[in-house]
């Protein structure tokens, strides 16, 4: 489905205070697709985010969902659509339960009450944080409160999900879970991320971002494991495909 | 330091309030509309008596004390807030004893009305302000924000309302977030050194502006378009009805009769 692809064209972005964050990124992403946007810290990832979710204007370049320009008129059609992840929970979590956090977004768009309370429990139990849904956000741990952040993007049920950094804070187990509901999202995925392992388990394709522009853009199995070009651009190798610690042989 | 901390987080910890609002009590299932109409029916009553009135007031302490009560509302918290309006309250009054000396004799008792003017004043901010806390308190700010929609107070102002009241706890928690890295860095000091004071303040003011922004940003792609939805479409009940009937009657008796020297005089029989 076309109308679902979202494309970037020859973007830039440069903050108020004159630093170039963004210097020419162009890609197409198509339906269903899951990508990595990885890169070092500063290399211009959550602004290239910001960037695609509308929520800054491009100084120069477009940004194209589903064949229609984002611009300040179609903002609100493509948000239905799209549902974003903060890097910091704490920027997204402001009301005084889980609950009506989660339930923020459905009521905006005035759903039926009931209609909200399914989407609501839906979110919560896909995040595994049921249990936690009267309590106030800010209480929360770190991990927790990175769950109920994604729970309140669920909720909206979007065609395109993009995350900043979702396993950051989690747990294990609670990466674990995250991993697999994400797995089993089949619309658009669109994550930055540290977790290189997440990565390469999680999605096809990777852009590898350096100094706000495109250092490489590919099947995620060819780019992750390029050493040269994962040290270039301040990354490494994943785990998983590093030499073992402990036997000392190559996987 | 760390006592200075931990008295702001208790102190403006705004939260607090939000928390108390979620309790579930004769009070709080009270509608939004109707306890924000008694309220302003109150705080209307209390601010139109006469300046030297003292005993005609009392009364209406009754209020307060009755909603606290029935909220099942914690007191200190309450009153620690309230203490936050003090200094206002004094620095207003303060000047009345001063300035007006006349005397009067009530009973045997010459008092000054300076002071009487002084106390009158400090009563009714006492009524006010504990009176628009409970709102808050019992009510929750979001649903008293649905409430002034359902009056046709235009969105913007309604928006302005709940914008502030939650940039208020965001800046709050920033102070806190400053002062700890501050003293673990400065384990010594007691106090913040004046030098930094500046760059303190700057700092706070750069944080919290793009904290609020962020927030709003974090609002806005979940599609919020200045409507705040609670969720909950309550109707006005009958219980409702009464409770703006009876309050609204008593607040009038309480107006238009002396009811401490009415009780009195019965008492002693000189009607
Ligand atoms: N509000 C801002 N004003 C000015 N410059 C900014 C602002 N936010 C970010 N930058 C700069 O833009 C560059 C890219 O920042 P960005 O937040 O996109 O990095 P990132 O790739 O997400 O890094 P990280 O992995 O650490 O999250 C950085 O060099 C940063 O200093
Ligand atoms: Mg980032």
């Amino acid at each position: 489905m076309s109308h679902h692809m979202t494309e970037v064209k020859d973007l830039h972005y440069v903050y108020p205070d004159g630093h170039k964050a963004v210097n020419g990124i162009s890609f197409k992403i198509h339906h269903g697709e899951s990508v990595g946007i990885i890169g070092a810290n500063g290399a211009g990832k959550s602004t290239l985010l910001m960037l695609l979710m509308g929520v800054l204007f491009p100084c120069q370049g477009e940004v194209l969902v589903g064949e229609v320009l984002v611009t300040k008129k179609t903002l609100p059609g493509i948000r239905q659509r799209m549902g974003m992840v903060f890097q910091d929970p704490d920027d997204q979590l402001f009301m005084t339960t889980v609950y009506d956090d989660v339930a923020f977004g459905p009521r905006n768009y005035n759903l039926e009450e009931k209609e909200v309370e399914k989407r609501v429990l839906q979110a919560l139990e896909m995040v595994g944080i049921l249990h936690l849904k009267d309590r106030a956000p800010f209480k929360l741990s770190g991990g927790e409160k990175r769950a109920a952040a994604i729970a309140s993007v669920l909720s909206l049920q979007p065609d395109i999900l993009v995350m900043d950094e979702p396993t950051s804070a989690l747990d294990p187990k609670s990466r674990r879970r995250l991993m697999k509901l994400l797995d089993s999202f089949e619309h658009t995925k669109i994550i930055t991320s540290h977790d290189l392992d997440m990565v390469y388990e999680l999605c096809d394709r990777s852009i590898v971002i350096k100094d706000g522009e495109i250092a490489a853009d590919g099947p995620t199995s060819k780019i992750l494991v390029d050493a040269d070009l994962m040290d270039a651009c301040g990354l490494e190798i994943p785990l998983a495909l590093q030499n073992c610690p402990v036997c000392g042989r190559k996987k | 330091m760390k006592t200075s901390e931990a008295g702001l987080n208790t102190t403006f910890d705004m939260r607090l309030l939000d928390d108390m609002a979620r309790k579930e009590t004769v009070i709080h299932r009270v509608h939004p509309l109707v306890k924000l109409v008694t309220t302003v029916i109150y705080l209307t009553v209390v601010v139109s008596f006469g300046s030297y009135e003292i005993i005609g007031l009392l009364p209406l302490l009754f209020y307060p004390v009755l909603v606290i009560t029935l909220a099942e509302l914690p007191i200190r918290p309450i009153l620690k807030r309230m203490l936050l309006a003090a200094p206002f309250v004094i620095g207003i009054g303060i000047l009345n004893p001063v300035f007006d000396h006349q005397v009067f004799v009530v009973g045997g008792l010459t008092l000054s009305r300076g002071w009487i003017t002084f106390f009158s004043i400090v009563l009714k901010c006492i009524l006010t302000v504990s009176a628009a806390l409970l709102l808050i308190a019992s009510t929750g700010m979001d649903k008293l924000a649905s409430a002034l929609r359902m009056l046709k107070i235009p969105r913007l102002f309604v928006l302005q309302l709940l914008l502030t009241y939650r940039y208020i706890s965001v800046l709050m928690e920033e102070v806190t977030r400053i002062l700890r890295a501050y003293s673990m860095r400065a384990p010594q000091q007691k106090g913040i050194h004046p030098k930094v004071w500046g760059s303190l303040t700057g700092q706070l003011i750069l944080r919290t502006f793009e904290r609020a922004q962020r927030v709003y940003q974090a609002m806005c792609l979940r599609g919020f378009t200045g409507e705040y939805n609670t969720g909950a479409h309550e109707r006005i009940t009958v219980r409702d009805t009464v409770y703006l009937v009876v309050w609204g009657l008593f607040f009038a008796l309480a107006r238009i009769y002396n009811i401490p020297m009415l009780i009195g005089s019965l008492l002693t029989g000189v009607v």
